[in-house]
């Protein structure tokens, strides 16, 4: 089983990251479970979602303590939480940050990769520039830096739970699978 | 066709194939997901219901009373304090024997304010007359509703279905969609004995003495305790036609056990992992969902419980005074059985506390250790 | 009458609680200590309308879309729905209870509309009822003598009038202005009278030109001539040239005779002549002003003909009385006056004017017309007939002293309005119709007076004593009536013709209500006492025992189900039902 936790602020669009990442390893065939770590969601606030695959029906119902994987969705958040807790050794810690990976010595026990989410949601008009929606590019670069999920997957799983502006949510996923660096 | 949906729009898709004609609800936090999808496919014409919205859940029943009264299928949802609120209704609907069905997202009741998930909101609703199903999945519970309409229709009593707030309402997961005219097949259109008409009036639940009260009463129990082989037969005909199943209770691997585990709803998916778990450890642990809790499915358990020493109940409940209300229930359906397990009861997970496998695990190496269970329920994952 | 119903096992009850047969064989009408009861009762419209019009049964009508019928109604009662709808001081307003709760209905504007679709669609009041052989002379065309010729030619009697001006209609053809009341309304109301058979002699004066002697050949009289005698300034240089009164102005203005003005016109007084004569100056191409010697408060002119003349621009000024004309080539040319201040109140409640020594001043004016009253001229009449204060005296009936002589109008004792005038020709015409049928007429104001306060029907005289509903003595008021049934809703206004348009020209001001709006303001009736199958008793009973009847109704009780539980009573919006004590 791999468990991946994203950390992210209210109105980013982590729930849906989750959902949208489920989604995406559902059409590969495997098994899928995402939800949020259930607080009294405010703009701006801190939220956590979790997604789970496996290659077998997914019974286990509890928060992801121990996550194989994560995604950081506002960088400002190192900085209040913890974001690594429980992060097993080696996995990937995704930031959305326009600094490069090396910028992140403390991750050291893990793997860092970056992608600057927020200019290419700003560039495909999703959210507005001052709150952009990041969380469909974010996965394109979680594509492609751990490979387990393809891009197309990523892409058509986006239009399922995406309401408008498919285009640009493509748009944006592409350029950050091309973007990410490790 | 597979799709990934949170176990609220698991209902509301539940609701959609099984026509439901009028559905009123007022939102309430963690069920608010549930109305606004029905909302939308009533909206959207997908599904060809009236939607009242109401100013409360008190409201949202009685116009479900009315509307069932009518002769229509119609539909509620509500969660926590909602359901508190309806609490009135929900005896008038059984009362008068109208087949609504309702979602209940188990929330935990205030004070203090608390959205998260916990059954004491629906079992307190034990004695209104309602059916109560518990639900582990979101395939599950889209599957439940329309059991639960075929049921309610079959018997004329209210049926509640619950699912776990959050941990099933809002986890997206593969659901099937079944399709609809396979539900069509299964599940007719609603044709009442009787209804409210105008061209052929006649006056309901009208003032009833007590020289006639009684008789009515008497009927209820009967056509409850009936209720619970409609169920079987319900959910054994869903099975042939859909391939999935449920049982009114799931054992999970009691097959020479030396003691069963019992739980329901979202927490019953984890043991599973932990039985699973133990049994690779060589321990001869089994586990048993009770999906159906009233009517209280108490020869179903007995068949299973009576090769075991010891049961320990998981309530994510608790009536105070008493302790965990599942555990206290089985001790009633048991007492008078000359050969009974021990029951040891177990509270955990209110208020939307996580009941991870280590406090499961914690729940079987206690109820191992001990002789004899404690007087009172046991709570388990508290702060230390 | 269906069974009661005996389930004897629980296996043969239903699985829910549903009734079977009615419970129509619980005859629960025996329970009942009060009962309850439809009894209509007075609008207070309907008391307030000096010429006893029904209006609360033409607000029905009206709201209905049933207009003609509506007219049918008022027609009924008063020969003159066109004229009042135009010239009425509508006292049933300030009775409508609809005014204490948010405006009342405004049935003035109604009448008028329901007279002018009543023309549009050509409809004629209903003939005579019969031929008799009695003759009635008539002495005075307004609007008092015309209502008795219009009464009495329908009860079937010969009528006379006797005219002294050169045209019919008296004050409502003389005194009051076109643009109030145009001259083809009048006439078409009046041509329905004289439609009816009702003979009509102009230029003939009582006293000049023929005596009460010469009636002889009539069996009944009515003396209706009217108060067309101006009063005098009584100032010194009253006799200048460039000096007449409002009258005369206005009878000149509406006979169409040239009438040469001046630039200013000084206006004096405070009535209705007053004002029209000010706003007939303004019409004619000169500028008045009007002088009166007390307030606003206490002008006696109707308020709304204040306003208008307000809105067209005529300047009133008030507290100052002329005490002097000063002339200059034989012509007014200038007015002397004092300020006055208002002193304690006098016997008709109104504050007296005190002049202020000291205060005088002058207005440069090139003609006064002087409108400060008008009284009778009953020289040509006998002492006999009973005279007081130049006034004829009466009974309750509208009799003189002198068997078969009635009076009526402003030459009686009451209020000097058309309405009143037109309620005195009424009920003359009723005592006309007894005495010449020699009837008892004991009892009759009981049987036929709509209200305590209210005057004489028509519609109940005509109908036999045992066809007339019953007449409750109950005036309904606001505290009588459940208000949560009804909605605030303001009064629907009148168009009128522009200010601009106004000045220079006769063309009427009010210009009626389109149908739409009639209806809707018909609507807002409340009703008042008068059941309106509103349904309310229906909806609420809780023992189903208000019965309907079709569409028309009447609803009825079903006593032998009636409990007396009084929701029906409590629920009746407008006081139309009552409780009463059951006698067992």
């Amino acid at each position: 089983m791999i468990e991946i936790r994203i950390h992210g602020r209210g109105g980013q669009g982590a729930v849906i990251a989750s959902e949208v990442l489920a989604s995406a390893f559902f059409q590969e065939g495997k098994f899928v479970q995402a939800f949020p770590a259930f607080g009294v969601e405010r703009r701006g606030a801190p939220v956590t979602a979790f997604t789970r695959v496996d290659d077998q029906p997914i019974r286990i119902r509890n928060f992801i303590y121990e996550p194989d994987h994560i995604i950081v969705l506002d960088p400002t958040l190192i900085e209040s939480t913890q974001v690594d807790s429980g992060l097993k050794e080696n996995g990937w810690i995704i930031i959305n940050t326009d600094r490069p990976p090396k910028n992140f010595p403390h991750f050291s026990r893990f793997r860092v990769a970056t992608v600057d989410a927020n200019r290419i949601a700003v560039e495909y008009k999703l959210g507005s520039p001052t709150a952009p929606i990041v969380n469909t590019a974010i996965l394109g670069a979680f594509s492609r830096i751990t490979g387990m999920v393809s891009m197309d997957s990523v892409i058509e799983a986006m239009k399922e739970f995406v309401p408008s502006n498919k285009a640009g949510n493509a748009a944006a996923i592409k350029e950050a699978y091309e973007r990410a660096k490790a | 066709m597979k799709k990934i949906m949170v176990g609220n729009h698991a209902v509301s898709w539940g609701v959609m194939l099984s026509r439901a004609e009028v559905i009123s609800a007022y939102p309430i936090t963690p069920q608010t997901t549930i109305v606004e999808e029905l909302s939308v496919l009533c909206a959207d014409g997908r599904l060809k219901a009236k939607f009242i919205p109401v100013e409360s859940e008190h409201s949202a029943m009685a116009c479900c009373v009315g509307a069932a009264a009518a002769g229509v299928r119609t539909f509620t949802a509500t969660s926590g304090q909602g359901l508190a609120l309806m609490h009135e209704m929900l005896h008038w609907a059984s009362g008068a024997r109208l087949p609504i069905v309702m979602a209940t997202v188990n929330r935990a009741l205030g004070s203090p304010w608390n959205i998260w998930g916990e059954q004491t909101d629906s079992l307190s609703q034990r004695d209104t007359g309602w059916l109560q199903l518990y639900c582990e999945s979101n395939q599950e519970v889209l599957d439940t509703v329309i059991q639960a309409f075929k049921i309610a229709e079959e018997i004329s009593l209210p049926v509640m279905l619950n699912l776990d707030a959050f941990f099933l309402s809002h986890t997206a997961e593969p659901v099937e969609i079944p399709e609809q005219s396979l539900v069509d097949d299964f599940l007719p259109p609603y044709q009442p004995e009787f209804r409210l008409d105008p061209k052929n009036p006649h006056s309901f639940g009208c003032m009833t003495p007590p020289e006639y009260y009684m008789e009515f009463r008497y009927k209820i129990q009967q056509s409850m305790l009936q209720g619970k082989a409609v169920a079987q037969q319900v959910d054994d005909a869903f099975g042939r036609v859909f391939g999935r199943k449920y049982g009114l209770i799931e054992p999970y691997r009691c097959e020479g056990a030396d003691l069963i585990l019992i739980t329901s709803g979202a927490i019953a998916s984890t043991a599973r992992v932990v039985v699973d778990n133990l049994r690779e450890k060589g321990r001869k642990v089994g586990m048993v969902k009770v999906r159906l809790f009233r009517p209280f499915p108490k020869d179903e358990l007995l068949e299973i419980l009576r090769q075991v020493e010891k049961v320990a109940v998981v309530d994510r409940n608790v009536s105070f005074g008493v302790g965990g209300i599942f555990a206290h229930e089985m001790r009633a359906a048991l007492c008078n059985e000359k050969v009974r397990p021990a029951i040891f009861s177990y509270i955990a997970g209110l208020g939307g506390r996580d009941v991870t496998p280590p406090v499961l695990n914690d729940v079987i190496y206690q109820t191992y250790k001990r002789q004899e269970p404690e007087a009172q329920s046991v709570w388990v994952g508290m702060r230390s | 009458m269906p069974e009661q119903i005996i389930f004897k096992r629980e296996e043969d009850m239903p699985y829910l609680p549903i009734t079977f047969g009615s419970m129509a064989w619980n005859k629960t009408g025996t329970w009942r200590y009060l009962r309850p009861k439809f009894e209509n009762k007075i609008s207070p419209c309907i008391e307030g309308c000096p010429a006893g019009q029904d209006i609360e049964g033409a607000m029905v009508l009206i709201g209905k879309g049933k207009i003609l019928q509506a007219w049918d109604l008022f027609k009924e009662e008063n020969p003159f729905p066109a004229v009042c709808g135009r010239v009425c001081f509508h006292p049933c307003e300030s009775s409508c209870n609809r005014g204490e709760f948010d405006e009342a209905v405004s049935i003035n504007a109604l009448e008028r509309f329901m007279a002018d679709m009543a023309s549009r669609h050509g409809r004629k009041p209903l003939g005579k009822r019969e031929k008799r052989k009695e003759k009635a002379a008539i002495v005075g065309s307004g609007p008092a003598g015309l209502t008795c010729a219009y009464h009495l030619a329908r009860l079937g009697y010969g009528v006379t009038v006797f005219e002294a001006l050169p045209v019919l209609g008296g004050m409502l053809r003389v005194g009051i202005p076109e643009y109030r009341l145009p001259k083809k309304v009048l006439e078409e109301e009046i041509d329905q009278i004289l439609e009816l058979g009702v003979k009509a002699e102009v230029n003939v004066r009582l006293g000049k030109d023929f005596l009460m002697n010469d009636l002889k050949e009539y069996q009944a009289i009515f003396l209706a001539m009217g108060n067309h005698q101006s009063k005098s300034l009584g100032i010194p240089g009253e006799d200048t040239q460039g000096i007449m009164s409002g009258l005369e102005f206005l009878k000149n203005v509406n006979l169409g005779k040239a009438v040469a003005l001046g630039k200013r016109v000084a206006v004096i007084g405070g009535g209705n002549t007053a004002i029209d004569a000010a706003r007939s100056v303004l019409r004619l191409g000169s500028k008045p002003f009007i002088l009166y010697r007390r307030t606003r408060e206490e002008m006696p002119a109707f308020l709304g003909e204040i306003l208008e003349a307000e809105e067209e621009g005529i300047e009133i000024s008030y507290l100052v009385s002329p005490v002097r004309v000063i002339a200059e080539n034989g012509k007014v040319s200038r007015l002397e006056c004092l300020k006055n201040r208002l002193g304690p109140a006098d016997e008709d409640g109104r504050r007296r004017p005190v002049e202020i020594k000291g205060s005088n001043f002058f207005l440069e004016v090139d003609q006064v017309i002087a409108a400060i009253g008008e009284e009778a001229d009953l020289s040509p009449l006998p002492k006999k007939l009973g005279l007081k204060e130049n006034a004829v005296l009466t009974d309750e009936r509208g009799a003189t002293r002198q068997k078969g002589v009635f009076a009526g109008g402003d030459i009686i004792q009451q209020p000097r309005t058309v309405v009143h005038a037109i309620g005195s020709g009424k009920r003359a015409a009723i005592f006309i119709d007894c005495f010449l049928k020699k009837k008892k007429w004991e009892g009759l104001f009981e049987a036929i007076r709509i209200g305590e306060q209210g005057t004489l029907s028509m519609k109940r005289y005509l109908q036999a004593e045992n066809e007339r509903a019953s007449l409750s003595s109950k005036t309904v008021r606001l505290k009588d009536l459940n208000l949560d049934y009804f909605d605030y809703k303001k009064r629907k206004k009148m168009p009128k013709t522009q200010v601009a348009k106004r000045v220079g020209s006769f063309e009427e001001v009010n210009q009626g209500y389109a149908e739409e709006t009639a209806v809707a303001e018909a609507k807002r009736c409340f009703n008042c006492g008068v059941c309106n199958l509103c349904d309310n008793c229906y909806i609420y009973c809780p023992d189903v025992a208000i019965l309907k009847q079709g569409e028309d109704g009447p609803n009825v009780i079903d006593y032998d189900h009636c409990k007396g539980c009084g929701i029906c009573v409590e629920e009746c919006p407008r006081d139309a039902m009552v409780m009463e004590e059951e006698r067992r």
